[in-house]
């Protein structure tokens, strides 16, 4: 994972690159492991949100109408949306892993820009998604104040809507920091068929955070 | 897990990565439309299971874990306990009865305007009847 370029091991028959750490033997071994360490930190994810379905599923259960009211407040065109908006750029991700594994730096470029410009509409669309529910007061907890309510307790749809969509948010923009941080290694020439370590794991955060998306959306906007 | 010989990452193929994508949309598609029509107590199920089959997809095909037995172990252990927690956590819902304390002689209302410890009709917001 980190950019040290380590000097001039004594295993000169595989010292290809300049980035196979000394502590590990060959390339496929540095990147196995990292691999490792990163579908172990996905498991982490997994039961964070995890947790919050789980009290969505508790809540859910005991104020069917509540939540089936409040979900009328949240526009499905948009959910939608931006479900594909995510798709797609799962596919960009994977795309310039498959570009980096093939040597092509210009297409590399191409897919980690595009797939970029996919998370900054998806939180464009978020943004007035969320601007939207402030407007109507439609907030978590003890904050909401819509009125002309029929029926009770519907903070409590906002309260999970907001934590969850939220963290997955924050998922979100950290997982564009990442992608900034590829680009920049990607123009500088950093990965080809023989290193693309960051990519791939950088890629399997993300599709991590389109599949907590998928999840998400049946969940918040078509409850039925 | 360990793979001795290098380059023993197989290369999938655009088309393959498209067809994916494609299969996603679709499924997207369905799960949007499914959600007008009316299962009963299945809709939340229904729902579950193509965004279920959709996650399988993106796990399998985008995260690599067909050519990855190792880490889909990892995985698929994390899913086993999430499993665990969700479903124990549904039954003690699903066979919940109202409890009240001993010295307390009148339900609790767990927030103004809530029901008493029962569903809502939604027209009026007065309870519909006794509790499940």
């Amino acid at each position: 994972m980190s950019t040290l370029t380590s000097s001039a091991h004594p295993h000169a028959d595989h010292g290809h690159t300049p980035f196979l750490q000394h502590h590990f033997r060959e390339m496929s071994q540095q990147f196995d492991a990292a691999k490792i360490g990163m579908w172990l930190f996905l498991v982490t994810e997994v039961l964070l949100f995890g947790g919050l379905f789980v009290g969505y599923g508790i809540m859910h259960a005991r104020h069917p109408e509540a939540f089936m009211a409040a979900h009328h407040h949240l526009d499905r065109t948009l959910g939608a949306l931006n479900t594909v908006v995510l798709l797609i750029s799962s596919f960009t991700m994977v795309m310039s892993v498959w570009a980096a594994q093939t040597d092509r730096k210009k297409l590399l470029i191409l897919f980690l820009l595009l797939t970029l410009m996919c998370a900054g509409v998806f939180m464009v669309v978020k943004y007035f998604e969320y601007s939207h529910k402030f407007h109507e007061g439609l907030l978590p907890g003890k904050y909401y104040s819509h009125k002309g309510d029929t029926v009770p307790g519907q903070f409590m749809f906002f309260s999970f809507y907001f934590m969850m969509t939220g963290l997955h948010g924050i998922h979100v923009l950290a997982g564009m920091v990442a992608i900034t941080w590829l680009l920049v290694r990607a123009i500088k020439g950093h990965f080809s068929s023989e290193y693309y370590s960051p990519v791939e794991i950088t890629g399997l955060y993300w599709h991590l955070v389109d599949l907590i998306w998928i999840y998400l959306f049946p969940l918040m906007y078509l409850i039925s | 897990m360990a793979h001795l010989n290098e380059h023993t990452h197989p290369v999938t193929p655009p088309k393959t990565y498209a067809l994916v994508l494609l299969a996603l949309l679709v499924l997207t598609f369905i799960t949007v439309q499914a959600s007008y029509i009316d299962f009963g107590p299945w809709n939340t199920v229904v729902a579950l299971v193509i965004a279920s089959a959709k996650g399988s997809l993106v796990a399998l095909f985008f995260m690599h874990l067909r050519h990855d037995r190792f880490n889909a172990v990892i995985f698929v252990g994390g899913l086993l306990f999430l499993a665990i927690f969700l479903i124990w956590t549904l039954f003690d819902i699903a066979n919940r009865q109202p409890v009240l304390p001993s010295n307390l002689k009148t339900p609790i209302q767990e927030f103004p305007g809530a029901p008493l410890n029962g569903p809502v009709r939604p027209s009026t917001g007065q309870p519909r009847g006794t509790a499940q």
